[in-house]
């Protein structure tokens, strides 16, 4: 009737000393001890149950044993599982492997860490019944629970809902069709209109929603067609990541810090390939010129750098012509903002700067200027009546092939003091012009607004 | 083997000589069976039927054999015991007719006295036949003592049971026990786990009787309304914030009567003594299970305290009637937000949790002995209130700064030399109660940071201490199988809950502080008068060991929950099940009830929260009681937490929940 065979009381008498054991008293202990081995089992699961715990451990046992007034078994309290090993030559018979420690190795042993102190934080598991999708609680495994619960939420009609529920599915696969380019400019169209859609709470899929555009921003390979204009897909993700941070910006405090800490790294990693940095630049452009003068300003020098050498590559070209941009409607905001402030324009040696800025114009036409025409116009004027009034306010003629960052060490220095303290609100928007002329050349014109120009003609 | 077959034979021609064929039959079929447990296979039972056969007439061994046997079931393991005291009715009324039959008259009727209480809860009816049996000839005459003796009373028993009943027959050569067992009794062994406690009604009926089980002490009447002169109750004569429901509430008559009066006691702040002048008055909130068709009342009835009540101070009264008025009414449409409070870096040393009433306090019960104290209000503002604290607590500055001069984010509590197996605090938050495995209770202040009393009394580990809504008392259950009642001033308990036939594992207060609710590892729960200290209900239908009660705020249902995540609603005036709600697949740690008793909220180890309808359930099978149909309670929402098994629910005033977990890597 036993669970405990007499030969487990057999092996148990040899371990302890006794050889002359008779069978019948095995066969007698057998059921006894497997009934004392159950009693301390329901006083160990008792103790289970009280510590709050599913699992049993070796400290139930001995509360177990401790109210029964039977001294605790030692020598079990380590935290590795105990292993039970066949011994050899024996079918039913194991034994636990205690490997001899030691007292060396334990004292020389550096001390493991100090444990973490216990505390305690709070979050909302449930507003209303409803849960908030905090990192803090399980995520929802299921999008369609939410879609339902969307669906009772407000009561719009049925025939709107359903097309909806079906897109975002499709959204939400986005990272499976990366190659399907005309997909996922859809997709991305599809994601503008909802966002656009005031009637429509999109709130809580924000974080559903996001992950897709920014993949469309600053993937590796968008599309897998050379005539796929992924640059064009770019554009449009960069300018819906910068409409949702706006929109949404002033309740979910931590998006746009989200946002830009990942566009920062995709720009600031030289790993990642220039369509990833392209898509990093355009993004963080669009959330502003603030950000720019923040994040991309103190690192365009070293960037540059970086560039130049790939420069005569289209993908180079137009990262160059995104930063151009950028640097130059960062000025652009700056000028227009202190007007008065207005340094003298920095006219380097033009003419040595001819291919260049020839090569830089059309870089940018082709990817980004089409909507500065007026600028440009002035731009393209003021360089064609190029006289050297402007002298610069650091007027060192600059030698042919110095344009993207070879200049001479204390000039780094300073240019890039300029870009770094950027970011000031009382940053002399001179100097700012100075110093991206200087990166730029004479193509930071055209971002100069017309009035200020005019001054410069 | 020929030692057996010697046995087998001579077992078989003495009962053909003795003319019991059944048990003949049953020998035959054992070995038929071939069962495992072979307990003929024994030389020493040989002597034993020897010596049977030759002192069969010893009268004193049937008492002594009983009373042993019952002793030992008593003390039997708990997964067990229930089927083994199913043996225990038949052996004793056979006993008793056995010794009857033998002429030995006084003998029975002593051996009938000293035992029959045992059987008095579930088969009184019977017994009362069978006290009137006097001679040999009564058993001949009376119907149902001669269908008795004439049928085998079948048992389900499981095989380990079985093993253990035979092992102990053998051993303590209580050879008329046996012989009572092998005559009377059919045993069905089954093999695997023994069978659930609920079955028993099946064995009640098969042996004739249709009372069902603690039934008697389920028709005691007890008073489930509410206390009058309730904070709620004078807020609603305010005209205050009035929902429909609640006005219909105040139309209450005998709250109208006593309205004049109520002003006048507010008024002398004499309300515990003077209270106690009103027993006069008809209490109209007697529920008996004799008659529960009684017209539904729109509101819960009023009923006197027994206690001498704590008072309580105009802040405090003002604070919590503010309270009540900004409650959010909560229902099945509107849920209720959940705030949750999550253990990190516990190292597995959790015990318990506990949250004060409005949640700012929150208390961990750990294995390393100690207890401590989170302030939450304190937390959100960490880095300004680090020094604030310090100065604040330069008093017990050991509490606060560790060994190194670190500063810990709690307050720390040491005092107890066991696990901390649960924590309460008092409703007004400014006490604690902690019980633990070094078999004590103790109380602390919140405010001095300090331990004000140790009570001693329990002999084994406490498991649970819980205040009573009013504070001051407060209950405690142990291993030692009873419930104690305490109020904060004495170190003795006041009132001893014994009847639980294992550990008594949880323990809950009713709204109006005239009971206590237990829960038992012997798969019931009680509900105790705390006034004479009896028990007047048994609720039976759980499986398996009872983790966590709540009872409603109206005063009527009760929720448990147990190890294998079943919760059961009970309607306490019946003493029957509402409904089972399933759902919560692993331990059920904690349950609450919502302040105006729509929602019940229900942790477990299942890394859950379950919000319950509990209007619908309890309303709903009213109507379809006969049909015997209960629907099932419906489930309004489940909150999965982040592999947080929830230790602690509580809901706030306002009608917040609160709920705390620990943080687990390995669920």
């Amino acid at each position: 009737m036993s669970n405990v065979p007499k030969e487990a009381i057999e092996v148990i008498a040899q371990s302890i000393g006794i050889t002359n054991l008779s069978p019948d008293v095995a066969l007698a202990l057998a059921p006894d001890v497997e009934y004392r081995v159950r009693e301390i089992m329901q006083e160990a699961i008792k103790c289970m149950r009280h510590s709050r715990r599913t699992v049993l451990t070796t400290d139930d046992v001995d509360s177990a044993l401790n109210l029964r007034n039977v001294e605790p078994i030692c020598g079990f309290a380590s935290r590795d599982a105990l292993r039970f090993k066949k011994a050899a030559g024996h079918k039913d018979l194991f034994y636990i492997d205690d490997k001899d420690v030691e007292f060396k190795e334990v004292l020389e042993s550096p001390l493991p860490k100090a444990p973490l102190d216990t505390s305690v934080t709070s979050h909302w598991l449930a507003i209303e019944g409803i849960q908030p999708a905090i990192p803090e609680n399980a995520s929802i495994e299921a999008p369609s629970d939410g879609k339902k619960a969307e669906y009772k939420e407000d009561g719009l009609s049925v025939d709107v809902k359903l097309p909806i529920k079906h897109v975002l599915s499709r959204e939400l696969q986005v990272a499976r069709n990366l190659n399907n380019f005309p997909l996922m400019f859809a997709l991305m169209r599809v994601a503008r209109s909802l966002l656009q859609n005031e009637h429509l709470h999109i709130e809580p899929y924000l974080h559903q929603l996001m992950p897709s555009i920014i993949t469309c921003l600053v993937a590796k390979r968008l599309g897998n067609k050379f005539t796929e204009n992924h640059w064009e897909l770019r554009n449009f993700a960069a300018k819906l990541v910068a409409s949702i941070c706006k929109r949404f910006g002033h309740v979910y405090h931590n998006l746009q810090p989200r946002v830009t800490r990942t566009l920062l790294h995709a720009f600031l990693d030289p790993t990642k390939t220039f369509p990833q940095h392209y898509g990093a630049i355009q993004g963080l452009a669009a959330l502003g010129p603030s950000v720019v003068r923040l994040l991309i300003l103190p690192n365009l020098e070293a960037y540059l750098q970086l560039l130049e050498p790939e420069i005569k590559r289209h993908e180079a070209w137009c990262v160059y012509g995104a930063l151009l941009r950028a640097a130059g409607l960062c000025m652009y905001d700056r000028l227009k903002m202190f007007p008065s402030l207005l340094a003298p324009p920095t006219r380097p040696v033009w003419k040595s700067n001819n291919k260049v800025a020839t090569n830089k114009r059309k870089a940018s036409t082709d990817t980004l200027m089409q909507q500065q025409p007026p600028a440009k116009k002035i731009a393209t004027e003021s360089a064609i009546g190029g006289s050297n009034i402007g002298v610069s306010s650091m007027s060192r003629p600059l030698s042919n092939d110095n344009m993207l960052g070879r200049e001479v060490g204390g000039r780094v220095s300073k240019t890039s003091t300029v870009l770094a303290q950027a970011w000031k609100e009382d940053t002399d928007p001179g100097n700012l012009l100075a110093s991206l002329f200087e990166l730029f050349g004479e193509s930071m014109l055209s971002f100069t607004p017309k009035p200020e120009l005019s001054f410069f003609l | 083997m020929e030692n057996m077959q010697a046995v087998n034979s001579f077992v078989a021609a003495y009962l053909k000589k003795k003319g019991f064929k059944e048990a003949e039959q049953l020998l035959e079929d054992l070995q038929k069976e071939s069962a495992p447990i072979d307990f003929h296979n024994d030389p020493d039972l040989a002597k034993f039927i020897h010596h049977f056969s030759q002192s069969e007439d010893d009268v004193a061994r049937y008492q002594d054999g009983y009373s042993k046997l019952r002793s030992w079931t008593y003390s039997s393991l708990d997964l067990y015991k229930h089927e083994l005291l199913r043996v225990l009715y038949p052996v004793f009324i056979h006993s008793f007719m056995d010794l009857v039959a033998k002429g030995h008259l006084q003998e029975a009727r002593t051996f009938f006295n000293a035992f029959h209480e045992d059987h008095e809860l579930m088969h009184s009816r019977d017994l009362q036949k069978l006290e009137g049996v006097l001679s040999q000839s009564h058993l001949e005459e009376m119907e149902f003592a001669r269908s008795l003796r004439q049928n085998k009373v079948n048992i389900k028993i499981c095989q380990y049971s079985y093993g253990l009943l035979l092992q102990y027959l053998h051993k303590t050569q209580s050879t008329a026990m046996l012989g009572v067992i092998n005559e009377h009794i059919n045993f069905q062994v089954t093999s695997g786990q023994p069978g659930s406690i609920s079955d028993d009604t099946e064995v009640v009926t098969l042996i004739g009787s249709c009372q069902d089980a603690a039934s008697l002490i389920n028709q005691k009447e007890i008073h489930w309304g509410l206390l009058e002169d309730s904070l709620e109750e004078r807020l609603e004569k305010e005209g205050g914030l009035l929902s429909d429901s609640e006005k219909a509430e105040a139309e209450n008559k005998e709250g109208d009567v006593d309205d004049s009066k109520k002003r006048s006691v507010e008024g002398g702040k004499q309300g515990a003594s003077t209270k106690k002048l009103k027993k006069d008055k008809a209490v109209n909130a007697t529920a008996k299970s004799a008659r529960p068709e009684a017209k539904p009342t729109p509101a819960a009835p009023r009923v006197k305290p027994e206690l001498t009540l704590p008072v309580m101070s105009t802040e405090v009264e003002q604070s919590i009637l503010e309270d009540l008025r900004n409650r959010v009414q909560l229902s099945s449409v509107a849920l209720p937000s959940v705030s949750f409070y999550t253990f990190l870096n516990t190292h597995n040393g959790l015990n318990c949790s506990s949250i004060s009433q409005d949640g700012s306090l929150v208390a961990g019960g750990f294995s390393d002995s100690s207890l401590k104290v989170w302030d939450m209000a304190k937390l959100g503002q960490q880095a300004g209130s680090s020094t604030l604290q310090g100065e604040n607590d330069s008093t017990s500055s050991e509490h606060v700064a560790g060994p190194n001069g670190v500063k810990r984010s709690y307050t720390l509590f040491q005092g107890h030399s066991g696990p901390v197996y649960s924590a309460t605090f008092s409703p007004l938050g400014d006490f604690i109660l902690s019980s633990s495995a070094d078999t004590t209770i103790r109380l602390w202040s919140t405010k001095l940071n300090a331990n004000l009393v140790c009570y001693k009394g329990h002999n084994y580990p406490v498991w649970d201490v819980q205040f009573s809504p009013v504070g001051h008392y407060f209950a405690s259950s142990s291993h030692d199988r009873t419930a104690r009642i305490w109020s904060m001033d004495r170190i003795q308990p006041l009132r001893i809950m014994a009847g639980h036939l294992s550990d008594v594992d949880c323990v809950q207060w009713h709204a109006n502080c005239n009971y206590i609710a237990t829960g038992s590892s012997d798969r019931t729960v009680r509900l105790w008068d705390v006034q004479s200290g009896e028990c007047v209900r048994i609720f039976i239908g759980h499986r398996s060991m009872i983790l966590s009660l709540a009872m409603s705020p109206d005063g009527r249902y009760m929720a448990s929950g147990d190890e294998d995540g079943t919760i059961m609603m009970w309607d306490l005036s019946s003493g029957q099940c509402v409904t089972p709600l399933m759902g919560h697949t692993s331990c059920v740690w904690s349950l609450a009830f919502s302040c105006e008793g729509t929602v019940l909220a229900s942790g477990s180890a299942d890394c859950t929260v379950k919000l319950w309808d509990v209007k619908t359930s309890t309303k709903a099978p009213k109507n379809e009681e006969k049909s015997g149909n209960p629907n099932r309670l419906r489930s309004l929402k489940t909150l999965a937490t982040k592999s947080s098994p929830v230790y602690s629910l509580r809901f706030s005033r306002r009608n917040l929940l609160f709920a705390a977990g620990v943080l687990s890597k390995n669920v």
